[in-house]
């Protein structure tokens, strides 16, 4: 035996040689006594009969391709099956001498023991499942999640924020965003099916609707709920006549009466349509267009669909428009409710807030009254508008009270408008001690503001009104005094304790003799029947100081602050205190 | 996205030339048709992709669900015809993908005009209430997923670029090197469940695309039963037994296979 020879028979490892096919040529000794097989058992079969089927096909299917086309394989993870059935965890290293002309291919295999090499692996590969199977877990819950944040609770359709994710997407898709065709459904008189028949009923009949719709909306086309009784069917691809007939078929399957808990129920609904394009490119304008369209539908007497036709401005459609939204702003909760400091103008300290309504619109941001307290006032939703203002200023006047009990100062007097429909409603008095009672306010710390037009307007009722509240202990205030034509006598018959003047003349202060007399002549009226004068809109240092002159009590405008958040009012004082410090 | 990126589409030959697309199998990417490229060539426009988790093929791309049955792959396999607007397609597929070139055909039967089916197998499992012997069992299968296991590591880092030996062609070896039959282990975990567990045997009666079946010798993933079963199955297929062993003769049989690829295509439809 040549050294050679020696060192392959007795290498410290498995060594064989066989045929591109794997039939075996020679063996070392190592190997069989590692495997206890013979070399005649071994020689003239195929090396991969000793591996389990498992390595055989991989042998087959990646090994001996890669050993033919690049010449070698490394470090693959095998199992030899040894003379005693048992399988040794091995690590297969082959490399290939392509044939010449005097003799065939070789592939010369190296098979070394890799037990523990292997165990490593498979602690290493169990742990790196078990970790991927904890990362699927989490990414099941958050799916779970983003169902919840994105679907609505009653009838499981995509609620507005799936929707608005929906159309941003269809709208952002290059160069094809104007295909997307929005169908806003509006429920005709539902409020009666909840009214007449129960909430229960009147959720049943919703979840009804949506199974409607999505059954009569395209495949691919989302059906969403955007709250209350109304819904949205979004389309891509359609043009015009696509999308009016399928507006005319949701109308249709809509009509075909429901039976609820044994009561047949007709239904029908309004629907606006509207088309991606110039003047509608976001998820915002589209669904407002398409809001207008429903309007229009609603106007033209329920039952139809109208599409969006951007030439058409329908003060009238507007206007029913707006109070729709005024009307689910209201139920959805998007009123809030910002407080002004008062001033006294004498110490330069907050002696109350007044509480001040803002809108937060979903698409127009945050409105002050002025775009949308007359349209209130003249639907009668001024009523729970102002009853909700009134709770939750309340609310927030007891919470002052409390906190600023414990931190030694005086609490917080409160001041919130009280409209004219208010007023002339019967049970105005009942409203205001109810909440008084709930909350559990003292009454002298609560101002009532009332418009100097609405005593004109029904003086002898205001008179019975006031009367009425006066005697639950509130303090009243003539709000916008001096626009309302009343004279001094007149004013006289109200048992009110403040009089604010009018911004408009505290904003010609100083610079017209005119308006300085105006103001002047109010403090002095006020004075002379025992009232507090209040200055409204005081926005520079000059009126402030023409108004201290004037011996007027309380003033209040952005000078000292704007109405802010109920959060943001410590921060607020602590400034004003510094202004006027 | 385009199949032509997610699977890493290679386009040769002859543009004006007929049409062949290769699919790889199991194991294994494109490069291993590369031995029988060179008799084609001239003649044909050929065009070769990875399947997706194999080769160079956009691993981003990979979706469990989608790629859970056959039918996933041979929608791959249509869009890249699609896109390439490929017609006339004669297919040749080997292994696994032979059933997928089945699914293809039957969906799109206008696309393909013949079908070469190398060392392909309807089903591997031996199915006793019919007498069908695939050739293994289920737990057979069961250890060719604990081996890919086992190889997972060496498999995800890819060929240790160590070529030791001198290949055939070593222009071939160089261009090669550390890529060839690279495989996300995760991926080939999944395909190999997918195709060695499918069942394709219903298909085979409704294909109307004349087929070729290559049956190799001595092939343990498609023994002489599994291909005579399939030309049986396949109406108006022709069996081609082949003097090459193993289950890859396009590689270790390159000359042998090519031949009996273009006589089956000179040969009358």
């Amino acid at each position: 035996m040549t050294d050679f020879e020696r060192l392959f028979s007795q290498a410290p490892c498995g060594y064989l040689t066989t045929s591109d096919d794997g039939t075996i040529t020679t063996v070392n000794d190592t190997f069989l006594r590692w495997t206890g097989h013979q070399e005649s058992d071994l020689v003239g079969t195929r090396l991969q009969k000793l591996f389990p089927i498992g390595d055989q096909v991989l042998y087959s299917t990646h090994c001996q391709p890669l050993l033919r086309m690049v010449g070698a394989v490394a470090e693959i993870a095998v199992e030899v099956v040894g003379v005693d059935r048992v399988r040794r965890a091995a690590l297969l290293s082959a490399a290939r001498e392509p044939a010449t002309p005097e003799a065939p291919a070789e592939v010369r295999v190296v098979i070394f023991s890799a037990h523990e090499r292997r165990r490593y692996e498979k602690e290493l590969l169990a742990a790196r499942r078990r970790a991927e199977h904890s990362d699927a877990q989490r990414a099941d819950a958050e799916a779970d999640l983003a169902r919840l944040v994105h679907h609505d609770g009653l009838t499981g359709l995509p609620n507005r924020t799936a929707l608005e994710a929906h159309l941003a997407a269809l709208l952002a898709r290059p160069g094809c965003g104007r295909d997307v065709a929005l169908l806003y459904v509006g429920l005709d008189h539902f409020k009666v099916v909840n009214d007449s028949l129960g909430r229960a009923a009147g959720d049943e009949l919703l979840v009804l609707v949506g199974e409607r719709l999505t059954a009569g909306a395209p495949p691919g086309a989302m059906v969403a709920r955007l709250g209350g009784d109304e819904f949205v069917v979004v389309e891509t691809g359609g043009d015009v006549q696509g999308v009016t007939s399928l507006a005319a078929g949701l109308l249709v399957s809509l009509a075909v009466p429901m039976t609820i808990e044994g009561v047949e129920i007709e239904t029908s609904a309004s629907i606006g349509a509207a088309q991606s394009g110039a003047d509608s490119d976001t998820a915002e304008g589209l669904l407002r267009n398409a809001d207008i369209a429903m309007y229009r539908a609603k106007a033209r007497g329920r039952n139809t669909w109208e599409l969006h036709d951007g030439t058409v401005s329908d003060p009238a459609i507007d206007r029913l428009r707006l109070i729709g939204e005024l009307r689910r702003g209201i139920e959805r909760g998007e009123l809030r409710v910002h407080y002004q400091p008062r001033i006294d103008l004498a110490t330069g300290e907050m002696e109350s807030v007044e509480a001040l309504v803002r809108w937060q619109h979903p698409t127009r941001g945050l409105l002050s009254p002025a775009h949308f307290i007359d349209l209130a006032e003249e639907t009668g939703l001024v009523r729970p508008l102002g009853a909700w203002v009134l709770e939750e200023a309340v609310r927030q006047a007891v919470q002052w009270r409390d906190t600023r009990h414990t931190t030694g100062r005086t609490p917080v007097e409160m001041s919130v408008n009280l409209s004219p429909r208010q007023l002339a409603a019967g049970d105005v008095v009942e409203v205001v001690t109810g909440i008084l009672q709930r909350h559990g306010l003292e009454p002298a710390l609560l101002t009532l503001e009332i418009t100097e037009t609405a005593l004109v307007t029904d003086a002898d009722a205001a008179l019975a009104a006031l009367t009425a509240l006066k005697r639950l202990g509130v303090q009243l205030a003539v709000d916008d005094f001096g626009t309302g034509y009343s004279s001094l006598t007149y004013l006289q018959r109200f048992p009110v304790d403040e009089l604010k003047i009018d911004q408009s003349f505290v904003a010609g202060l100083g610079t017209g003799p005119g308006d300085t007399a105006i103001v002047a002549s109010c403090v002095q009226l006020a004075h002379a029947i025992g009232l507090r004068a209040v200055a409204e809109g005081v926005e520079t240092e000059d009126q402030r100081r023409a108004l201290v002159e004037l011996g007027c009590d309380v003033g209040q405008g952005y000078l000292f602050s704007r109405p802010v958040p109920a959060v943001d009012l410590d921060a607020t004082v602590a400034a004003v205190l510094e202004l006027a410090g | 996205m385009l199949s032509t990126l997610r699977n890493h589409v290679t386009v040769l030959g002859n543009p004006e030339g007929p049409v062949l697309v290769f699919a790889h199998g199991f194991g294994c990417d494109q490069n291993m048709w590369r031995r029988v490229l060179p008799a084609f060539e001239a003649s044909h426009r050929i065009v070769l992709f990875d399947h997706v988790g194999a080769g160079r093929s956009d691993v981003s791309t990979y979706d469990k669900q989608k790629y859970s049955t056959l039918d996933g792959y041979a929608a791959d396999l249509l869009q890249i015809c699609e896109e390439l607007d490929l017609q006339d397609v004669t297919l040749v597929a080997h292994s696994v993908s032979a059933m997928m070139a089945v699914v293809a055909a039957i969906a799109s039967p206008e696309r393909f005009a013949r079908l070469v089916l190398v060392a392909p197998s309807p089903c591997y499992v031996d199915d006793r209430s019919t007498g069908y012997v695939g050739g293994f069992s289920e737990e057979d299968i069961e250890g060719l997923l604990e081996s890919l296991d086992s190889n997972y590591f060496g498999w995800a880092s890819a060929m240790a670029p160590m070529v030791m030996g001198k290949p055939e062609e070593p222009q071939l070896g160089e261009e090669l090197t550390g890529s060839f039959c690279a495989a996300d282990p995760e991926i080939a975990s999944d395909f190999a469940r997918v195709t060695f567990l499918s069942d394709s045997r219903d298909l085979l009666h409704q294909v109307r695309t004349p087929a070729l079946v290559l049956q190799c010798s001595d092939d343990m993933l498609a023994p002489t039963e599994v291909g005579d079963y399939v030309h049986e199955q396949l109406a108006g297929s022709t069996l081609v037994r082949l003097a090459a062993t193993g289950h890859c003769p396009h590689i270790s049989a390159p000359d042998e296979t090519s031949e009996a690829i273009l006589r089956y295509l000179r040969s009358p439809g």
